[in-house]
């Protein structure tokens, strides 16, 4: 499965949206409707679904689904 | 038949049990009822559905080990039967008052079902159905889960209302969890993160709602004049209720503020509390109450049943020169930081420090505890709707905590916060006064964010 069908799969279990639908552009909160206990356990999972290890002040500039994914991209390069 | 590990939130309530020595700590009890005609057949054939539908109510507990652990297996079936009882010839009030009575049976032995269901038969012309159960099987937002899918089954089997989408599979959520809770990685970083705050602030101090007579009294006690934790009561756990209610106007208003500034209803309410026990602890800065979390995220997460609302210690040292609105986002930051951990057993967190600082047994560093429940209590279903109900939530009787505070949503809009203390220190006077500054603190900081900490706890 590839890293960003992964992703979405996993955001889609958080929000009542499937991963075909969901868009890059959504907003965890605005348009997914995270709440911040919703997006920590969340960002727990993605830590431990990709062995990551993210930044608190990283990701708390986190705002899109596309950013996120980004994020993880990036740090699965490095 | 397969068995499991508790999990955290389940080993939480059984060590409970096992230090206060009655399941009656574990008790949860709910009445929930329409001013209807309703076709008791019809809901005895709902309610054994649920049965079918929601795992957690078909859990049961194994006989202690040598070390006294325990281990969790569901049953393919319920095995027990679903009587009717008639108080319709009382008034609500007795009714209710049988109904708490109740409330405060144990299940005691082990292999033993751990919840039971009554089809009640209420004055007024209330009819619905009591449930009785251990708190390892469900927690409060499993137990709405439930109450409304009960009642969709009830209106699909009488009405031909369609049939509710499928529950989440108990078992399939619990491996889940025992499978996270397994991962050495997320315990290193979880145990790293609980470590990391004892290296920068040291053992915890100890905040009473009463001020700083607790500690003093436990400084005596034990012969110790720089102890920091206080004693807690294991024998007189009777439990008193008091609820003070908030218009839909006050309410809007904290609705509003947390919005425009981005900040959780919990995070707002944990401020205010931490600066009342600031207050009444001479300006103590260090400041612990315990948060619960109800660790429901995900679809499967919340519609799988089962207890999984587990707490946390939210420790703060907050200076009085420190603006409400910085604050109040430093409680957000240690909040969400412990949202990423909340994996974590929270016991770890206390063997760590009992490790590093000798904590004497039965001692605690919390006074209050809080949980911020958003979810109505009410069913939410269209056949349904306009059908007036009488719903109430019935406390076990056998307290562990000091004081604990349930904040919640009401159907006017308002909100209720709903105090249970322990009667043997705490009368309603001191609970009274309590949320009397409560109010005082968060409505003075909405009103005048720019007030520093130390400025509000002078002018209230």
């Amino acid at each position: 499965m590839s890293l960003q069908k992964k992703f979405f799969s996993i955001v889609s279990q958080y929000c009542a949206i499937n991963a075909d639908e969901l868009q890059g552009s959504a907003r965890f909160r605005e348009d997914l409707d995270f709440s911040s206990l919703d997006f920590m356990s969340f960002l727990g999972e993605i830590e431990d679904e990709f062995d990551v290890e993210l930044e608190q002040e990283q990701v708390l500039q986190i705002r899109t689904v596309d950013e996120a994914l980004s994020m993880i991209s990036e740090l699965q390069e490095a | 038949m397969k068995t499991y590990e508790l999990t955290a939130a389940q080993k939480m309530h059984y060590r409970w049990i096992q230090t206060y020595k009655t399941q009656q700590v574990s008790g949860l009890s709910i009445v929930a009822s329409l001013q209807a005609d309703i076709d008791f057949k019809i809901l005895k054939k709902a309610i054994e559905m649920e049965f079918e539908r929601y795992g957690c109510l078909r859990v049961q507990f194994t006989k202690p080990d040598k070390n006294g652990d325990i281990k969790q297996y569901i049953l393919p079936e319920k095995i027990n039967d679903i009587p009717l009882k008639d108080l319709s010839d009382m008034t609500m009030e007795e009714a209710d008052k049988t109904m708490q009575s109740w409330a405060y049976h144990t299940f005691d032995g082990d292999d033993i079902p751990m919840a039971e269901f009554f089809l009640m038969k209420l004055p007024d012309g209330y009819n619905g159905f009591f449930l009785h159960m251990d708190h390892r099987l469900i927690d409060s937002c499993g137990v709405v889960v439930m109450t409304n899918d009960i009642m969709s089954l009830y209106t699909h089997l009488r009405f031909d209302a369609p049939l509710p989408a499928e529950l989440a599979d108990y078992e399939t959520v619990l491996e889940k969890d025992l499978k996270k809770a397994s991962n050495e990685k997320r315990f290193a970083k979880d145990k790293k993160f609980w470590d990391d705050m004892l290296d920068e602030l040291g053992e915890p101090l100890y905040s009473d709602i009463q001020g700083p007579m607790a500690l003093d009294r436990a400084r005596k006690a034990h012969n110790n004049p720089t102890l920091r934790c206080a004693d807690i009561e294991l024998k007189e756990l009777f439990v008193a209720v008091k609820d003070y209610k908030l218009d839909a106007d006050s309410a809007n208003t904290l609705f509003n503020f947390c919005q425009n500034h981005q900040l959780s209803m919990t995070n707002l309410l944990l401020l205010g509390m931490r600066t009342y026990l600031s207050k009444v602890n001479n300006g103590q800065q260090d400041i612990s109450i315990q948060n619960f979390i109800s660790r429901r995220s995900t679809h499967d997460e919340w519609t799988s049943g089962g207890s999984r609302t587990i707490m946390f210690p939210c420790r703060t040292v907050i200076s009085p020169d420190t603006e409400f609105m910085e604050a109040a986002y430093l409680i957000q930051n240690m909040q969400n930081q412990i949202y990423m951990h909340s994996n974590y057993d929270p016991q770890y967190i206390y063997d760590e420090i009992r490790k590093r600082y000798h904590t004497p047994d039965n001692t605690t560093y919390e006074s209050c505890y809080l949980t911020y429940q958003p979810l109505p209590v009410k069913m939410e279903n269209p056949y349904l709707k306009d059908i007036k109900m009488h719903s109430k939530w019935f406390a076990n009787g056998a307290a562990t905590k000091k004081m604990y505070l349930t904040v919640s949503h009401t159907e006017d809009g308002g909100m209720n916060f709903s105090y249970h203390y322990q009667t043997v220190d705490l009368n309603e006077k001191d609970v009274e006064l309590f949320n009397y500054y409560l109010m005082k603190i968060i409505f003075a900081g909405v009103e005048n964010p720019a007030l520093t900490v130390g400025e509000l706890i002078n002018i209230v």
